[in-house]
């Protein structure tokens, strides 16, 4: 299996064993976080109607709630729900129908984080101690944006194009970890540059960022046996974080003493506030509580790009809970001219990075930044996965009030013709072959069998490609086909 | 008993398929399968080696590209 740590919490997940998820459930919070962060909506009615059932059901039954066309997202829904280790689905076999019933440690757990009960103490203890005044929302959002927007402007500013006033930073420790998480990585001469790993990163939201450098740390500590942390624990105290509520004081007296000694780290990411003069109490910051909040998971570079179109085109600042890290974007900065330069009047440096994704910029002023598209910047940014209609899209989107009026004076298109031609010329140019990484499944000893498995990939929405007459067929996963070959076998 | 065999599918023309098969020619150490006329799959670890040595190939057929312009 690759080596790179997995940027994705739905990937990190699907790798953990099943014993890890028996632990992980016993906590009510986890549980709780899971069910709300990583299920479709199906998947959580599934969950939801199961939850008080006293005995499994058959899956009979459960196709019966589901309308026949919608067969596909069902059989979606329950490979997740399985990969999670939510459900258990008993192994066909002639005597009796397939079952379904939910794992009991899940079942437990879910009923007490909705029903209430028990002394799990899984969301947290609030602090007894008088809160210091001058603590409160306010403070502790500046507080966490200020820590984030640090980590972020050390990304960014590995561009080359130095932040103004970086005075401090992020903590050596971060800085550390954002190198071991190759976001960014050390070059010959010395110095720090962005990867690609780390546009993708700086082009999401808010919570998908939080979650990156939380994996990241995750792996590190996890490969480090010395540590004495446990991956496992220490994730299920990140999901209990994330169901504490802001603004409220927590003991750390609480804590168990693993837990305690992982406080120092969440400082530094921005997660949590402890007060100098008072350090027995803890405040979850907002990164920290909207951790499981919203369905909305990691972004790739392209999509980030599209999010920074969108944004620019409502004109709406929403950009995640803490309003986007790298500064402001700002509507109509950009100018391009039919001999491909490019002018733009900003001084964000998210903006700045992004325009650095498919322009050569070649000048820095103050307030804005000068450079040019070329076949080389264009082609770099293919690599990174961003196509041309997005960066067409992202320069009508910013296009310079300027362009707009004169555009409007000639009765012509706001960005000039040749340039979005020449743009998509490009992308022809570059984009010579489309990859997939998966396996290729082959020598099925007949028909049926054959037919059978290719079915059941593209029911659960695996199949890339599929050749009947050679019997062969390509698939992005193998876990879920290797179980149900396995099933087949032992059934016949 | 069925295979799974790790690659990485390729989707191209059949123009680059037949660079990318005269690529494997050499040693035959990338290709593990040829499926059809715009599709092969290739060793997931020489899916770079490979990009790097197509793009080499369609330079030398391309027209120098005028890169110059004042900046």
């Amino acid at each position: 299996m690759s080596n790179n740590p997995s940027l994705h919490l739905a990937e990190y997940l699907e790798r953990l064993p099943g014993t890890t998820f028996k632990k992980l459930y016993q906590q009510p919070s986890t549980a709780f976080a899971i069910f709300r962060r990583m299920l479709p909506h199906l998947a959580k009615t599934f969950v939801m109607r199961m939850l008080f059932m006293p005995h499994p059901m058959t899956l009979n039954d459960l196709d019966v709630w589901v309308k026949p066309e919608a067969k596909r997202k069902k059989d979606q829904s329950l490979s997740i729900l399985r990969g999670l280790h939510i459900v258990q689905i008993s192994a066909p076999s002639k005597e009796k129908p397939q079952e379904i019933q939910l794992m009991s440690n899940f079942k437990r757990s879910l009923r007490l984080a909705l029903t209430g009960g028990g002394n799990h103490n899984s969301f947290g203890v609030p602090s007894s101690l008088l809160i210091p005044p001058e603590i409160d929302l306010p403070f502790l959002d500046r507080y966490a944006r200020k820590k984030w927007e640090d980590v972020l402007h050390f990304v960014v500013s590995s561009v080359g194009y130095k932040s103004v006033g970086d005075g401090s930073g992020p903590n050596k420790g971060v800085k550390e970890l954002l190198i071991a998480g190759r976001l960014v990585d050390r070059r010959p001469n010395g110095g720090l540059g962005i990867t690609q790993a780390g546009f993708t990163f700086l082009l999401q939201e808010a919570n998908a960022q939080v979650w990156t450098l939380l994996l990241l740390w995750l792996d590190v500590l996890g490969n480090n046996k010395g540590s004495g942390l446990d991956p496992v624990d220490m994730l299920s105290f990140l999901f209990m974080l994330a169901s504490l509520e802001l603004g409220r004081a927590y003991d750390t007296n609480a804590l168990t003493e693993e837990r305690r000694n992982m406080l120092p780290s969440l400082v530094d990411f921005g997660l949590i506030y402890i007060p100098q003069h008072k350090r027995s109490m803890f405040f979850p910051t907002r990164l920290a509580t909207t951790l499981t909040s919203g369905g909305n998971s990691l972004r790739t570079i392209s999509e980030g790009v599209t999010a920074a179109t969108q944004s620019a085109q409502t004109s709406q600042q929403s950009l995640g809970p803490l309003g986007g890290g790298g500064g402001e974007q700002q509507a109509g900065s950009v100018v391009i001219e039919t001999n491909y330069r490019l002018y733009a009047y900003t001084q964000s440096a998210l903006q700045i990075a992004v325009l650095a994704l498919f322009a050569k910029l070649n000048m820095r002023f103050p307030d804005m930044v000068a450079g040019r598209l070329s076949r080389a910047s264009i082609r770099q940014a293919i690599n990174f996965g961003i196509t041309a209609d997005q960066i067409i899209s992202y320069l009508a989107a910013h296009a310079h009030e300027q362009m707009h009026r004169t555009a409007a004076l000639t009765n012509k298109p706001v960005l000039p013709p040749t340039v979005v031609d020449q743009i998509r010329l490009w992308q022809l140019e570059n984009e010579r072959m489309k990859t997939t990484s998966g396996f290729l499944f082959r020598d099925f000893t007949d028909d049926k069998d054959y037919l059978d498995t290719a079915r059941f990939s593209e029911e659960i929405g695996v199949l890339v490609w599929r050749n009947d007459h050679a019997r062969m067929f390509f698939a992005n996963k193998h876990e879920q086909i290797k179980d149900f070959l396995k099933t087949r076998k032992r059934a016949e | 008993m069925p295979r799974a065999i790790r690659g990485v599918l390729i989707e191209c023309d059949p123009s680059i398929k037949s660079i990318i098969v005269n690529i494997d020619s050499v040693n035959h150490d990338f290709i593990i399968e040829d499926l059809d006329e715009e599709r092969v799959v290739v060793k997931e670890n020489m899916v770079q080696l490979l990009k790097q040595k197509l793009e080499d190939r369609l330079k030398e057929n391309l027209p120098p590209v005028d890169e110059s312009g004042s900046e």
